[in-house]
C-alpha cells in the first residue's frame, strides 16, 4: 500500500491571491523545477488577432495538477497532445463530477490551500465563484485571441461548447420548432427537463430564460402547468424521450448526437432563437507554484492544435473547425449576472418545480 | 465477558478504541462542525429555518424510519425462514438474498426504473408500471429491497450463533407451537439482534443518496443528501459550502437522536440468559412445518427475489446490451460495443487497488468490531461508544470524504491510506452492529476456564470465541469487503494519480450521454464484484 506523499505543491488561500504573481515567482523558484515565468502579469502583452498553430509555453517543465470535470477522453488526448509537445512535464489529473471538483477545490481551501495549478470545467459557472475569490490568473494567453469575447473573461476562456437543444421523439410531429413550443398543448404531460440544481447546464438554460424577454421565471411556471417532468440530467431526457416517457425535452446537443448516432427514435431539433451556448473553461490557478506549466498547458488547450484534439473527442470547439457544428445561431445568458444570482435563481426555480 | 477474556487490559482496551474513534470519527467531525459554523451563528439559523430545508430534513427522517421497520420485518422473516424452517434449496435463497448487496445503489435504482418504470420491461411486456415509482413511495420501496440483505445477515448470523435451540426445543416439548415457540423463545432472545438491524437500516437509509436522486427528483422530493449535493456543487460559494456542513451535521444529529436510545437500551439490559449451548446447529425437525408448507415458503421468497432483485439486474444487463436507448431489446438490437469503453489500461490497476482497499478495510473493521462490540457489553461507556462509531456510517459518502480530507489531506493527500481511512470510518458500524448482534451469547464459562487454565487473552479469543462467533465474523468480513469494493460517493473525492479505484476507473470511463455505456459499466462493476466475492464466500463457508 503506498503511503508515499504526493508531488504536489502548498497552495495559497484567497487571502494571498493579491500577491499570487510575486508569490508563484518565489514558489517556483523554491520548488527548483520551474522557471520564472513573465506571463504571470495581468499587464500582458496585447493578444495577438488570431490564435497560433504552434502553442507557446517555452520553459515549460515539470509536473502540473489539472482539476477537471471534462469527460476522460477529452482530457486524455489533451493532456497527451500537451506532453509530446512539452517533453519534460507531466500532468496529474484530479477528475470527478462537477459536485465532487467542487467539493475538492472547497475542501483545499479550507485546509491550507488549493493543490491544482489548472482548473478545466465544464460550464462557466462553476468556475466564476473561483474568479471572484481571486483565485485566477488574470492573464491573456496567446490563443485566446481568436475566442469569441462571449466565451472568455479575464480569467477563465471557453474550450469547447456545449448546446442547449430540444429533442423530440422520431415520430412526434411536427415538432416544437422553438422553446416556447414546450408550452403547445401538443406535448402536454410528455416534456422532460434537466434540474438546474443538478446540472450546470440546466442551470445555464435557467440563467438564459431568466434574463430574457418572454420568458423570465415565469417560462418555468408555464411549463409546469403543461405537464413538464424535472429529471436529473439532459441525459435523462435525452433516454426519456427516446423510450417515449417523453414526446419532447431539454437537452445537450452531445447527448442527443450521441444517442441518434447509435440508433436511438429520436431528432435534435436548433430552436430558431438559437440553442444556449455553454462554454467550458479552463484557467490557471494564480497562486500555482509552476505557472509557467500551467499557463502553457491552458494554451495549448486554445491553440489550434489542442481545439483539433478536442473536436477530435466529438466536442464543438471554440476556435477552429472539426468536431460537430451548430445547426443555427447561438445564444448566451450574461454569465455573470447570472453567477451572481444562483441561490435565488435556484429557490425561485424549486419554489415551482420543487427537489 | 470480556472482563473475563481481557481482564485487566479491559481499561488499555478501552482507551485504545476510544483514541481510534477520536481519530477516524471524532476530529474528522469535527473539521466538519468547522465548516457548518464557518458560514456564522446567523447562516446556520437560516439554513435551518428554511421551509425547503425544513422539508428535506422531514422526508429523509421519514423515508429512514420507515425503510427501516420494513427492512427487519422483512428481513428478519427470510432470516427465520431461510435459518430455522427447513426450506428446500436454502442455498439458493440465500445467495438471492444477498445478491442486492453486489450493486452499488446507483445500480439499483437504475435497475428499479428500466425494469418498473415508465417504458420500462414490465410497462413494455405487459403494460404494468409500478405506480409512484419515481416519489417516496418508490425510495421507501427501494431502499427497503437493499436494506433487507443487511438485516438477514444479522438477524441470521444471531440465529446462528447465539439462539439456543435446546430453548426452543424445551418449548416445543412442552406444548408450544412453532409460532409461540417464535414469539416467546426465538424473537426475545433475538431482540438485540433485531435493534442493531434497525439501526443499520435507518442509518443506511439516512445516508442514501442515489436512491432520492433518481426516484426523487422528478416529483421535486428532496433528502438531506440530495440537497447536499446540489450544495456543493456550487461551493464555490462558501456559502453553500457551509449549508453543505450544516446538512451533515444534522445528519450526524438525526443518527445520534435515533442510535443513542437504541444503544443505551442494549447497554443497560444484559439479555435474557436461557442456556450455555451457543453455536449449535441451525434447524431442528421440531419447528419445521409440513413438506408442503416448506415448499410453498420457499417459493413465494424466490418470488420475490426475483421481483426486486433479479428482474431490475437483468434490465440493467438487457440496456447494456442493447444498442441505443429506445431500441426494444430484443437480439436484433444487441451489441457488445457497449463494453468495449470501459476496459482500457487503468481498469486492472483500479481492479488491484479496490481489491486491496476492500481486504484492508474488511480486517480492520472486523477487529475494530469485535473490540467495540465486546466493550459495549460491559457497561461505563460502552453504548457511547457504540453510537459514535455509527456516526461514520450515518453521513452520506461526499460529506464524510470531505471531513477526512480536511482532517487528513494535509499529510495523507492521494494515497491509498487515505482512502482506506476513509473506508474504516465508513464501514465500521457495519461490521461492529454485525458483530454486536451475536457477541453476547458467547459462554463466560468456556471463556473463564480457558483463562484458569492459563491461556493468554487472545489465546481465550482465538480458541473459544473466534469458533463460536465464525460465521458472524465470516458474514461481517463479506459485508464491508462489498461495500468497500463499490464504494463510489467517497473515492472520487479522495483519489489521486496513483490510487484510482476500480469504481473511478469505471465512472470516469463514463462518457456524456450515453445511458446503455452506463449500464454496461455498471454490469462491468457487478460483474467483478460478484467474481471476487463469489468465492471469496465459497471459500469463507468451507472453512467455517
Amino acid at each position: 500500500m503506498s503511503l508515499a506523499l504526493p508531488a504536489t505543491r502548498r497552495g495559497r488561500g484567497p487571502a494571498g491571491a493579491a500577491l499570487a504573481a510575486a508569490l508563484a515567482l518565489s514558489v517556483a523558484a523554491c520548488s527548483g523545477g520551474a522557471t520564472a515565468s513573465p506571463v504571470g502579469n495581468p499587464i500582458d502583452p496585447i493578444p495577438s488577432a488570431s490564435a497560433s498553430a504552434a502553442p507557446s509555453g517555452a520553459g515549460a517543465t515539470g509536473t502540473i495538477t489539472l482539476y477537471t470535470s471534462v469527460t476522460q477522453n477529452t482530457v486524455d488526448a489533451v493532456v497527451g497532445g500537451f506532453k509530446a509537445a512539452h517533453p519534460g512535464t507531466d500532468v496529474s489529473v484530479f477528475r470527478a463530477p462537477t459536485a465532487e471538483v467542487a467539493a475538492r477545490i472547497a475542501t483545499d481551501l479550507a485546509s491550507g490551500g488549493l493543490r491544482a495549478d489548472v482548473f478545466w470545467l465544464t460550464d462557466p459557472l462553476s468556475i466564476a465563484g473561483y474568479a471572484d475569490l481571486k483565485l485566477l490568473q488574470a492573464w491573456t494567453p496567446p490563443s485566446a485571441g481568436a475566442i469569441a469575447a462571449a466565451y472568455k473573461t479575464d480569467t477563465s476562456f471557453g474550450t469547447r461548447l456545449l448546446n442547449m437543444v430540444l429533442v423530440k421523439g422520431a415520430s412526434v410531429t411536427p415538432g416544437p420548432a422553438d422553446w416556447k413550443d414546450l408550452l403547445s398543448s401538443d406535448v402536454k404531460g410528455a416534456i422532460g427537463l434537466p434540474d438546474p440544481g443538478f446540472a450546470g447546464s440546466a442551470f445555464a438554460a435557467l440563467g438564459y430564460f431568466s434574463q430574457t424577454d418572454g420568458y423570465g421565471t415565469a417560462f418555468y411556471r408555464a411549463l409546469k402547468d403543461n405537464g413538464a417532468t424535472q429529471v436529473k440530467a439532459p441525459d435523462d431526457v435525452t433516454t426519456g424521450v427516446a423510450e417515449g416517457r417523453f414526446k419532447v425535452g431539454m437537452t445537450l446537443d452531445n447527448s442527443a448526437r450521441t444517442a441518434i448516432r447509435k440508433g436511438s427514435p429520436i431528432a435534435m431539433v436548433w430552436p430558431t432563437s438559437g440553442a444556449i451556448a455553454i462554454y467550458s473553461p479552463i484557467a490557471a490557478v494564480a497562486a500555482s507554484g509552476n505557472l509557467t506549466t500551467a499557463d502553457a498547458f491552458v494554451d495549448y488547450s486554445l491553440s489550434l492544435e489542442g481545439q483539433g484534439l478536442i473536436a477530435g473527442t466529438g466536442w464543438q470547439p471554440v476556435v477552429g473547425s472539426g468536431g460537430p457544428k451548430a445547426d443555427g445561431s447561438q445564444v448566451s445568458p450574461d454569465w455573470a449576472a447570472a453567477s451572481g444570482k444562483q441561490k435565488d435563481l435556484l429557490a425561485s426555480y424549486r419554489a415551482i418545480f420543487g427537489g | 465477558m470480556l472482563r473475563t477474556i481481557a481482564g485487566t487490559g479491559d481499561g488499555r482496551l478501552r482507551l485504545l478504541a476510544a483514541g481510534l474513534l477520536v481519530g477516524l470519527i471524532g476530529i474528522p467531525l469535527a473539521r466538519l462542525v468547522g465548516v457548518a459554523v464557518g458560514g456564522g451563528v446567523a447562516s446556520v439559523e437560516s439554513t435551518l429555518t428554511d421551509p425547503a430545508i425544513v422539508g428535506a430534513i422531514w422526508n429523509t427522517a421519514w423515508t429512514a424510519a420507515v425503510v427501516a421497520v420494513l427492512a427487519v420485518a422483512a428481513g428478519t422473516a427470510a432470516a427465520v425462514a431461510t435459518e430455522r424452517a427447513g426450506l428446500p434449496a436454502r442455498g439458493w435463497l440465500r445467495a438471492g438474498i444477498l445478491l442486492p448487496l453486489l450493486c452499488p445503489p446507483f445500480v439499483t435504482a437504475f435497475g428499479w426504473t428500466r425494469a418498473y418504470g415508465p417504458r420500462g420491461l414490465s410497462d413494455r411486456l405487459l403494460g404494468i408500471e409500478i405506480p409512484g415509482l419515481f416519489g417516496p413511495g418508490g425510495i421507501v420501496l427501494v431502499l427497503t429491497a437493499s436494506a433487507v440483505p443487511l438485516v438477514w445477515l444479522i438477524v441470521g448470523s444471531a440465529l446462528a450463533s447465539r439462539v439456543e435451540p435446546d430453548a426452543e426445543r424445551a418449548a416445543r416439548a412442552a406444548g408450544a407451537g412453532p409460532w409461540t415457540a417464535l414469539r416467546t423463545v426465538t424473537l426475545p432472545l433475538l431482540r438485540p439482534a433485531i435493534l442493531s438491524a434497525l439501526v443499520v437500516s435507518f442509518v443506511f437509509a439516512v445516508n442514501a443518496f442515489g436512491v432520492p436522486a433518481i426516484l426523487g427528483t422528478p416529483v421535486g422530493f428532496a433528502t438531506i443528501t440530495t440537497r447536499l449535493y446540489q450544495d456543493l456543487a456550487r461551493s464555490a460559494d462558501p456559502a453553500a459550502f457551509a449549508e453543505a456542513g450544516v446538512l451533515a451535521a444534522t445528519l450526524v444529529v438525526l443518527a445520534i437522536a435515533v442510535i443513542g436510545p437504541a444503544d443505551a437500551w442494549l447497554t443497560g439490559r444484559p439479555a435474557a440468559r436461557t442456556g450455555e449451548t451457543a453455536g449449535a446447529p441451525r434447524a431442528f425437525s421440531a419447528d419445521r412445518p409440513d413438506a408442503g408448507g416448506r415448499r410453498v415458503v420457499a417459493m413465494a421468497l424466490g418470488a420475490v427475489i426475483a421481483l426486486v432483485t433479479i428482474i431490475p439486474l437483468g434490465a440493467v444487463v438487457l440496456t447494456a446490451l442493447t444498442r441505443a436507448v429506445g431500441l426494444a431489446p430484443v437480439p436484433a438490437n444487441w451489441t457488445l460495443a457497449n463494453f468495449g469503453e470501459a476496459i482500457n489500461d487503468r481498469f486492472l490497476d483500479g481492479l488491484a487497488h479496490s481489491v486491496e482497499l476492500a481486504v484492508a478495510a474488511a480486517t480492520i473493521v472486523l477487529i475494530l468490531g469485535a473490540t467495540l462490540a465486546a466493550l459495549g457489553r460491559n457497561g461505563r461507556g460502552g453504548g457511547a461508544i457504540r453510537t459514535a462509531a455509527t456516526l461514520g456510517f450515518a453521513l452520506p459518502g461526499s460529506a464524510l470524504a470531505i471531513a477526512v480530507l480536511l482532517a487528513y489531506g494535509g499529510f495523507l493527500r492521494d494515497t491509498l491510506a487515505i482512502i482506506l481511512v476513509a473506508y474504516v470510518a465508513k464501514f465500521w458500524a457495519l461490521g461492529q452492529r454485525q458483530v454486536a448482534g451475536s457477541l453476547d451469547r458467547l459462554p463466560d464459562d468456556a471463556v473463564r476456564a480457558a483463562r484458569a487454565s492459563g491461556a493468554g487473552p487472545w489465546t481465550a479469543i482465538q480458541t473459544v470465541v473466534a469458533p463460536l462467533l465464525r460465521p458472524t465474523l465470516a458474514a461481517a468480513w463479506l459485508v464491508v469487503f462489498l461495500f468497500a469494493f463499490h464504494e463510489l460517493t467517497m473515492s472520487s473525492l479522495l483519489y489521486g494519480p496513483g490510487s484510482r479505484t476500480l469504481s473511478v476507473v469505471v465512472l470516469n470511463a463514463q462518457q456524456l450521454g450515453d445511458p446503455t455505456v452506463s449500464a454496461a459499466l455498471a454490469v462491468l462493476l457487478v460483474g467483478m464484484i460478484g467474481a471476487v466475492a463469489v468465492p471469496l464466500a465459497l471459500l469463507g463457508r468451507r472453512r467455517t
